[in-house]
């Protein structure tokens, strides 16, 4: 498969990041996510303290995250380099971070958000495809 | 072309991003259910509960009639009449606990409080058990000892494999008949109560907890904070003693 149609796969898995992201920063501010719901363990989650750092909404974060890693994929598709070199230490951290927040639900906070976990599964897919576009060759 | 376009997907994608965020923002969705969904007649009997409402008085003008008597602090005829649709296992229900006990403190007589059964089952697997047990509680007349128990030992009882044994030492702490306690806790009123109210939550367009009515209507949930809940008080206090 060529490079670039890797990173279109990229570009469109931070897509769907980038609009959960946004779900969970609406839900924040207009206080929805720390109300109890039907939805599994998004309140216990979502009203963590873990929920905002330094008075930002985590999913906030995330939002610029992502949309940072689509815009980046994005050019990488259309042949920035720079973009392409980018991308791979920003979907590292996303990883980490991921797999850190897994943690805290885990281990911590004892519940699980499927908002959260989602976000989670596309950052491990977005960093998968960014580690395959590294290795095959672009045409 | 080909050079910009990239840009051009990029902007486009984030002024889309930013007009569905301000639509959401207008427009949350609503999907949730409580035991209780489904439309249910008022019990036309039942023993009494800890507290008793003035006959003949709504706790709010719209829905259908959740359990009666309902469990309530302060005169009937309070100006300010509030009604909360609570799970006792859900954390913001547990934050809000203090901020209402705050409110009841202050406001005293010009205050009227309404707790309705709202447990989310799911994903709170012992919501329906906490309500059973201030449900059970309040047949004896210790609802709301019950009810205060169960809050602020939220964080105690909610990771517990079984809760059955954890409440039965709130029911003995509170001083009432345990073994009366665990009859009534499986009996088809202490249920039929708890599904009442849910109706009566759903017809009122609870959709999670804790939601907040004050003389009939809805505060927003990002209004609970003591200090901005105290002012729409105040104002409703304010409103009644004008007309």
């Amino acid at each position: 498969m060529r490079r670039t149609w890797i990173y279109a796969i990229a570009a469109l898995l931070a897509l769907f990041g980038f609009a959960d992201a946004i779900y969970l920063t609406i839900e924040h501010v207009t206080g929805q996510s720390v109300r109890c719901t039907i939805i599994a363990g998004c309140s216990e989650v979502l009203s963590s303290s873990y929920a905002v750092v330094a008075g930002v909404p985590l999913a906030l974060i995330g939002a610029t995250a992502y949309f940072s890693a689509f815009s980046l994929a994005t050019l990488a598709a259309f042949g920035y380099r720079v973009a392409a070199s980018l991308l791979t230490p920003l979907s590292f951290a996303m990883f980490l971070v991921s797999l850190w927040l897994i943690y805290l639900q885990a281990f911590v906070i004892r519940a699980f958000c499927q908002f959260c976990l989602f976000s989670a599964l596309i950052t491990l897919l977005f960093f998968v495809a960014v580690l395959i576009a590294r290795r095959v060759k672009s045409v | 072309m080909k050079r910009i376009l990239p840009f051009i997907i990029i902007l486009a994608v984030l002024g889309i991003a930013l007009v569905s965020a301000w639509y959401l923002t207008r427009t949350m969705p609503a999907t949730t259910t409580a035991v209780g969904s489904q439309s249910q007649q008022p019990a036309s009997t039942a023993p009494q509960t800890g507290s008793q409402p003035q006959p003949g008085q709504p706790v709010a003008s719209k829905g259908v009639p959740g359990a009666e008597p309902a469990h309530t602090l302060g005169p009937a005829n309070a100006p300010a009449r509030l009604e909360e649709f609570g799970d006792f296992e859900c954390p913001p229900c547990g934050m809000f606990h203090p901020i209402l006990v705050e409110m009841h403190k202050e406001f005293g007589d010009k205050l009227h409080i309404t707790f309705r059964e709202f447990p989310l089952t799911p994903p709170h697997q012992h919501a329906v058990a906490a309500a059973s047990a201030a449900e059970a509680a309040g047949m004896q007349g210790k609802f709301w000892e019950m009810h205060d128990l169960l809050y602020d030992r939220q964080k105690a009882w909610k990771t517990q494999f079984d809760v059955r044994p954890v409440f039965e030492g709130y029911a003995k702490e509170i001083g009432i008949d345990v073994e009366q306690y665990k009859r009534d806790l499986v009996s088809e009123y202490v249920a039929k109560r708890i599904t009442l109210d849910g109706s009566r939550g759903h017809s009122m367009g609870v959709t999670g907890t804790p939601t907040v009515f004050l003389n009939g209507r809805e505060v927003p949930f990002e209004s609970l904070p003591a200090d901005q809940l105290r002012v729409i008080i105040q104002r409703e206090i304010a409103s009644a003693g004008k007309q």
